[in-house]
């Protein structure tokens, strides 16, 4: 018996050890597990706008969706312009009378480096430690579409849009002035944003 | 009985402790600056990035395939605009302009992965988020080295660019009476004599 393990031990050891480097090798000659394709371009969109304002921020997001929380940071680039195309120019007189239009307030994700961290995520509530604490990806997305929400309502609420306005009222004109050479009004109906 | 009512007055108030549904979006950086641009042409890039962890010991299969844009925008900074990059003729009508350069930027992307595919089996772990947010990242500087080597997305959107701020700005001159002849500064001199809109070249 001792003889026969004698000789088992080291074979035993020896089928282990070929094992383990067999799944070292498979491992290391493994492909990458996440595969990016060629970028698909759009059409290209015609567009005439007056930006005024460009907006970054960063946020931390704490949020529940579905009895699960998550804790996110991310890095925001926004922008808030008009649309020039369809601006109401009244030239009948001495001096030009422009009604500045609705802006424009776009909040996208920045595209810099690690614009999107998730910090972690957990479940809540009756029985959480036996539920998944994973956010499926129509989870993950209303929370996005809420912080997307929240980063709108607060340009409104602190005054950026109200400023954005001011802004594109003196641009306009200024640029109006030099075009047509006459006195120029714009007026703003809105002051304070017109989705408020 | 008293102990039991107690208990029963002091659920509802355990409850009413707990946590709500209200998401909490605090600012740890904020920045806001005053431009003066004219953005003329808009193109959105989608990138698709899959996940695949396939082992001969695991049961089922693991695939999801995400997809995403990013925006990129064409525009003309016009606080380099100057009065004396007009120059009217009063007695034929026309104004001669030199407009800024078309410069291209990324506006952002899309904060929403659009779900392509997902399969994952039963015996494996599902996709996190933070994996998803490490897919995202892979593919978003995948695209910035795409952008910076191949050149067709900007100069498809320098084009269109160009061609719109002609047409906006000498409709813009023909309102206020005049024949304008545009030109943009960083054109080469073959390229940037003043042209009217005839002389464009078909979209």
């Amino acid at each position: 018996m001792i003889k026969a393990l004698k000789y088992a031990i080291p074979l035993i050891l020896t089928v282990l050890i070929v094992f383990a480097g067999w799944l070292l090798y498979r491992k290391i000659q493994k492909p990458e597990e996440i595969e990016i394709f060629q970028s698909r371009p759009g059409d290209v969109m015609e567009m005439a706008r007056l930006c005024s304002m460009e907006l970054y921020n960063e946020v931390s997001i704490l949020d529940t969706v579905n009895s699960k929380v998550m804790f996110a940071v991310q890095k925001q680039a926004g922008s808030i312009s008009f649309d020039m195309e369809h601006l109401q120019i009244d030239d009948t007189g001495d001096t030009i009378r422009i009604i500045l239009p609705p802006e424009i307030v776009e909040v996208h994700e920045a595209s810099e480096k690690n614009a999107w961290q998730v910090i972690d995520t957990k479940a809540i509530g009756p029985m959480a430690i036996l539920r998944s604490n994973k956010f499926t990806i129509s989870e993950e997305n209303r929370v996005k579409s809420k912080i997307k929400t929240n980063a709108i309502k607060r340009l409104y609420a602190n005054g950026t849009v109200r400023q954005a306005r001011k802004d594109a009222v003196k641009n306009l004109s200024l640029m109006m002035e030099g075009i047509y050479r006459r006195p120029v009004i714009v007026t703003d109906p809105t002051p304070e944003g017109s989705q408020k | 009985m008293k102990n039991i009512l107690k208990f029963l007055f002091i659920i509802p108030l355990i409850l009413s402790c707990t946590r709500k549904d209200v998401p909490d979006h605090t600012g740890l950086y904020e920045e806001i600056r005053h431009v003066n641009k004219m953005e003329f042409a808009s193109m959105a890039v989608t990138k698709t990035v899959k996940t695949e962890r396939s082992d001969w010991y695991k049961v089922g299969k693991r695939i999801a395939v995400y997809s995403f844009d990013t925006y990129l925008n064409a525009y003309i900074d016009m606080y380099e605009f100057d009065i004396e990059d007009m120059e009217f003729d009063e007695n034929n009508k026309t104004v001669k302009v030199t407009l800024p350069p078309v410069r291209i930027e990324i506006a952002g992307r899309d904060m929403e992965m659009k779900k392509e595919y997902e399969n994952v089996g039963l015996f494996r772990t599902e996709i996190d988020s933070k994996e998803r947010a490490k897919m995202k990242e892979k593919a978003s500087s995948d695209l910035m080295k795409e952008l910076e080597g191949d050149p067709e997305y900007k100069q498809r959107l320098d084009e269109t660019a160009r061609r719109k701020a002609r047409s906006y700005f000498e409709s813009l001159f023909k309102n206020a009476g005049y024949t304008a002849f545009i030109r943009f500064s960083d054109e080469s001199p073959d390229k940037g004599d003043f042209r009217t809109p005839t002389q464009l070249e078909p979209i």
